[in-house]
């Protein structure tokens, strides 16, 4: 192999160099190293036995050792470490519950919540978390439940949904994503670990999100999300 | 920040290894390792083991979980039986709790090998964000980053790096000797993405005509949103008040008959007006 000998080869001079002073040793092996291992190729017919005092022994076996862990390894070449494209879902359906919305991609609103379309009627996608693409984490999808001007939207409905129901989610190249809820939840707001709910590691999953509960008259916001997870149908 | 390891005589890949002893995150350090000199396969032992096995240029390693502590790195020829003869002395990594970081074997910029330990920005990023770091590790002198045409890093000299936040997306990005606009490297698209550093370097030389950019990404940097506040009129809530329902059932009525909850709440809200203005001129009587 190419690089191994050319390795040894410098090796061996840096070996045979050590009694110089410092700077020629570091003359010599930059020298090898920065530009002599491609413009010089010949040097490599020396065989690493017969230029390395130090080498191993060599009427034993000299099969490599092998690692004692295993580290991941990637090319790291920018042409090899170009994401794909998200593909962001555009639509999402519960038929048992007659759910049938168009889907926005949103990110953070003004006060730092979760940006929301301010039609019922439209759910929104967090954009800057998890995608069915992406293959892991939790994809949020999240809609109004009501509002003083569209009135009461179909995640209303949410409150009602059961364990077993399914949801397809399309994504925008025409794929129908199948899920099946695992949970109804209706979580105290305070108490909602938001953190958790859009974790970006883990099983790829699912998670419908709007209001429910009691409401607080004097602030308009509801007390309490409706949470409703689904996992992948394989 | 970078930290020039003494290489003396440095030639070949610097890396590091968790040898077992796994470590939690809280008292642990990440390390990964970038080998950027090019034409050279090496393997590299930590504290004695071999850790990577014909450990290519341009590729990167790891990260590693590993304990505080320091490391003590050789560097060998590809397939050496052990690490016994380095091709270069043995250095030492001292590694801090909490922190991570990438070694790079790299180039000068006259040329020479040598070895870099990069401290990586883990700091959290505000939603919608994502940072990129640009580290000089080439046999070439200080360039600009030109994303788009405009220089937005300037005068990055080796071995050092500048940092940018962005708003996630895709940067075209050529690099150029500091003051030029003519690209040594690039253009190229790289995708800047939400809550990750993106780290490119740019290695091998220029006089050899092999430079080229290399890409780390550690994510997990993002920020979530702090709620999702979906309802504001109570329309079903679980507890409302008499008058309250009555508005929605009756708004509910004025919806099959063509007319909003705004219709309604406007009619009312007139009609208490009204109420009102005849109180005031006396003319109310008891309801």
């Amino acid at each position: 192999m190419k690089t191994t000998t050319s390795w040894a080869a410098a090796r061996g001079l840096g070996t045979l160099a050590a009694a110089l002073p410092a700077l020629a040793v570091l003359g010599v092996l930059g020298a090898l190293v920065g530009c002599s291992v491609q413009s010089s190729p010949e040097r490599i017919t020396t065989t690493p036995s017969a230029v390395t005092p130090s080498a191993p022994p060599t009427g034993t076996s000299t099969v490599p050792p092998t690692p004692a862990v295993d580290v991941p390894q990637v090319d790291a070449d920018i042409s090899a470490t170009q994401p794909a494209a998200t593909i962001p879902p555009v639509r999402v359906r519960v038929a048992d519950l007659g759910i049938d919305m168009p889907i926005t991609s949103l990110g953070l609103a003004p006060d730092g919540t979760m940006g929301l379309d301010p039609n019922p009627a439209v759910a929104a996608w967090y954009q800057h978390g998890p995608a069915p693409s992406w293959g892991r984490g939790a994809t949020v999808i999240a809609a109004h439940v009501d509002s003083l001007v569209y009135d009461i939207g179909p995640f209303a409905k949410l409150a009602t949904a059961a364990v077993g129901q399914e949801v397809v989610l399309t994504t925008a190249e025409g794929l129908g994503h199948r899920y099946l809820i695992d949970s109804v939840q209706l979580i105290d707001k305070a108490a909602v670990p938001w953190d958790a709910i859009f974790d970006r590691t883990g099983t790829a999953r699912l998670t419908l999100v709007t209001c429910g509960g009691e409401f607080d008259y004097d602030t308009l916001h509801y007390l309490g999300s409706v949470i409703v997870t689904a996992t992948p149908v394989e | 920040m970078s930290k020039t390891l003494a290489f003396g005589i440095a030639a070949g890949a610097l890396v590091a290894v968790a040898i077992a002893a796994p470590a939690s995150a809280a008292d642990g350090a990440k390390l990964s390792v970038l080998h950027g000199i090019p034409g050279v396969t090496v393997d590299v032992y930590v504290n004695n083991a071999l850790t990577l096995d014909n450990f290519e240029p341009g590729t990167l390693a790891g990260p590693l979980d590993l304990p505080a502590g320091t490391y003590t790195v050789a560097i060998t020829a590809a397939d050496a039986a052990d690490a016994s003869a380095p091709v270069i002395p043995a250095v030492d990594l001292p590694l801090e709790a909490g922190k991570n970081y990438t070694a790079a074997a790299h180039l000068t910029e006259a040329g020479q090998p040598t070895a870099s330990l990069f401290t990586n920005d883990i700091q959290t990023l505000n939603a919608g964000e994502g940072r990129l770091t640009v580290r000089h590790a080439a046999a070439a002198p200080a360039v600009d980053v030109l994303a788009g045409g405009t220089a937005v890093i300037t005068n990055l000299t080796n071995p050092t790096e500048q940092i940018l936040t962005l708003p996630a997306g895709t940067v075209s990005a050529a690099v150029a000797a500091t003051g030029t606009t003519q690209p040594v490297i690039g253009p190229a698209d790289v995708t800047v993405a939400e809550g990750v550093n993106t780290i490119v370097y740019a290695w091998g030389s220029l006089a050899d005509g092999n430079l080229a950019l290399a890409v780390q990404t550690i994510d997990g940097l993002h920020s979530n949103p702090s709620s999702i506040p979906a309802g504001e009129a109570g329309l079903v809530a679980t507890n409302q008040p008499m008058d309250q329902t009555m508005l929605w059932m009756a708004g509910l009525a004025t919806l099959m008959l063509g007319g909003t909850v705004i219709t309604l709440t406007v009619l009312r809200r007139r009609g208490e007006a009204q109420l009102a203005l005849d109180r005031a001129s006396g003319t109310a009587t008891d309801r």
